[in-house]
């Protein structure tokens, strides 16, 4: 069905390959679960926390973003190594669509921080930021991951050696994350909770909680597979033309 | 067309004190209130009323949050469509 725009196309630009079907099915799966996420976030009632109240539920929202974030760019290394490994350009387009729509979820899991912050940690003090560590190397990382599409930009019109310095630095940059975001923070004295002083997780999340927080973190790790095939179909669109088109001039 | 008459206000709740700027104070706000029934003037309204106006209104957020993501959801299905046809497309001519 997928007929390549040249014959004689070799295997290593041939764009990247979506099942069309069972892209589908995950979609609707993914928009049934995340629908009934939702009602759960707000339907089910949650033990009353002085200070949090009902800003608890931002749980079900905030905390997913970065898991969400975690797995797109474990995701993008993966396929980075697959294009170092190969020299395939598919695999070098599906670890750029996956650090984009990845990039997209720590942005919005950043500023979902700061209004949480603003109104718990900060209230009364009028701050929206005041360098939590937690934060502070949060938007580090973001800042890191930024910089592979600066370095991408720059080079623009060469594929191959795009695909292979970018390749190596996205390697390194995921290579970072897990010290940035839980390592340096928690040897720190931050207000987010896991850090020094603070209760993880697991001591103050009540059971009722969870029901709907895990089903979160996997409803927004299938948005972002939903996000990201859906930008590499369109990508493999962009370069079938665009391999249609040389092969009328030439 | 129908005629909105306008509610006379609750009066204004002082017990809070002068050094609040508003003219009533979130039951919610209130430990000791925290499963108060809403206000008698609250009570009065139809079963939908009712229903949206209890937990401190929070299924008020629901029902936006969900028009939010029905929009997004409809986006992304046309989005696909388009995305369709355009494979379609290419599959035929190339």
């Amino acid at each position: 069905m997928n007929t390549p725009a040249v014959p004689e196309l070799s295997e290593k630009e041939r764009p990247p390959q979506v099942h069309r079907r069972r892209y589908r099915w995950g979609r609707n799966a993914v928009v049934a679960w995340l629908t009934a996420v939702l009602l759960g976030a707000f339907l089910l009632d949650i033990p009353r926390i002085n200070i949090l109240e009902h800003t608890a539920r931002n749980l079900y929202f905030h905390v997913p973003m970065w898991f969400t974030m975690m797995a797109a760019f474990v995701v993008a290394a993966y396929h980075a190594g697959g294009f170092l490994r190969s020299g395939r350009l598919a695999r070098d387009t599906r670890a750029f669509e996956a650090a984009r729509v990845g990039t997209l979820f720590g942005l919005v899991g950043l500023v979902t921080g700061m209004v949480w912050a603003r109104f718990t940690w900060y209230r009364g003090t009028g701050l929206w930021w005041n360098f939590d560590p937690k934060q502070t190397m949060a938007a580090v990382q973001l800042l890191i991951f930024g910089a592979y599409f600066v370095l991408r930009s720059a080079l623009e019109g060469q594929p191959e050696k795009r695909g292979r310095i970018s390749g190596v630095y996205l390697l390194f940059a995921v290579a970072v994350m897990p010290f940035l975001l839980y390592v340096l923070p928690r040897q720190m004295e931050s207000l987010h909770p896991g850090a020094e002083g603070n209760p993880a997780f697991s001591d103050i999340t009540a059971p009722i909680m969870r029901v709907v927080f895990y089903p979160s973190v996997i409803g927004f790790i299938g948005l972002f597979w939903v996000l990201y095939t859906q930008r590499v179909r369109a990508a493999a669109l962009e370069m079938r033309a665009r391999l249609r088109d040389s092969a009328f001039r030439g | 067309m129908t005629v909105h008459i306008l509610l006379p206000q609750q009066q204004a709740d002082t017990s809070a004190g002068a050094s609040t700027a508003y003219d009533s104070v979130w039951a919610g706000g209130d430990e000791a209130n925290a499963s108060a029934q809403p206000p008698a003037s609250q009570q009065k309204g139809n079963a939908l009323e009712q229903t949206m106006l209890s937990h401190d209104k929070l299924y008020v957020v629901l029902a936006v949050v969900l028009l939010v993501w029905l929009g997004v959801v409809a986006l992304l299905v046309r989005t696909d469509r388009r995305l369709s046809a355009l494979e379609h497309r290419l599959d035929d001519t190339s």
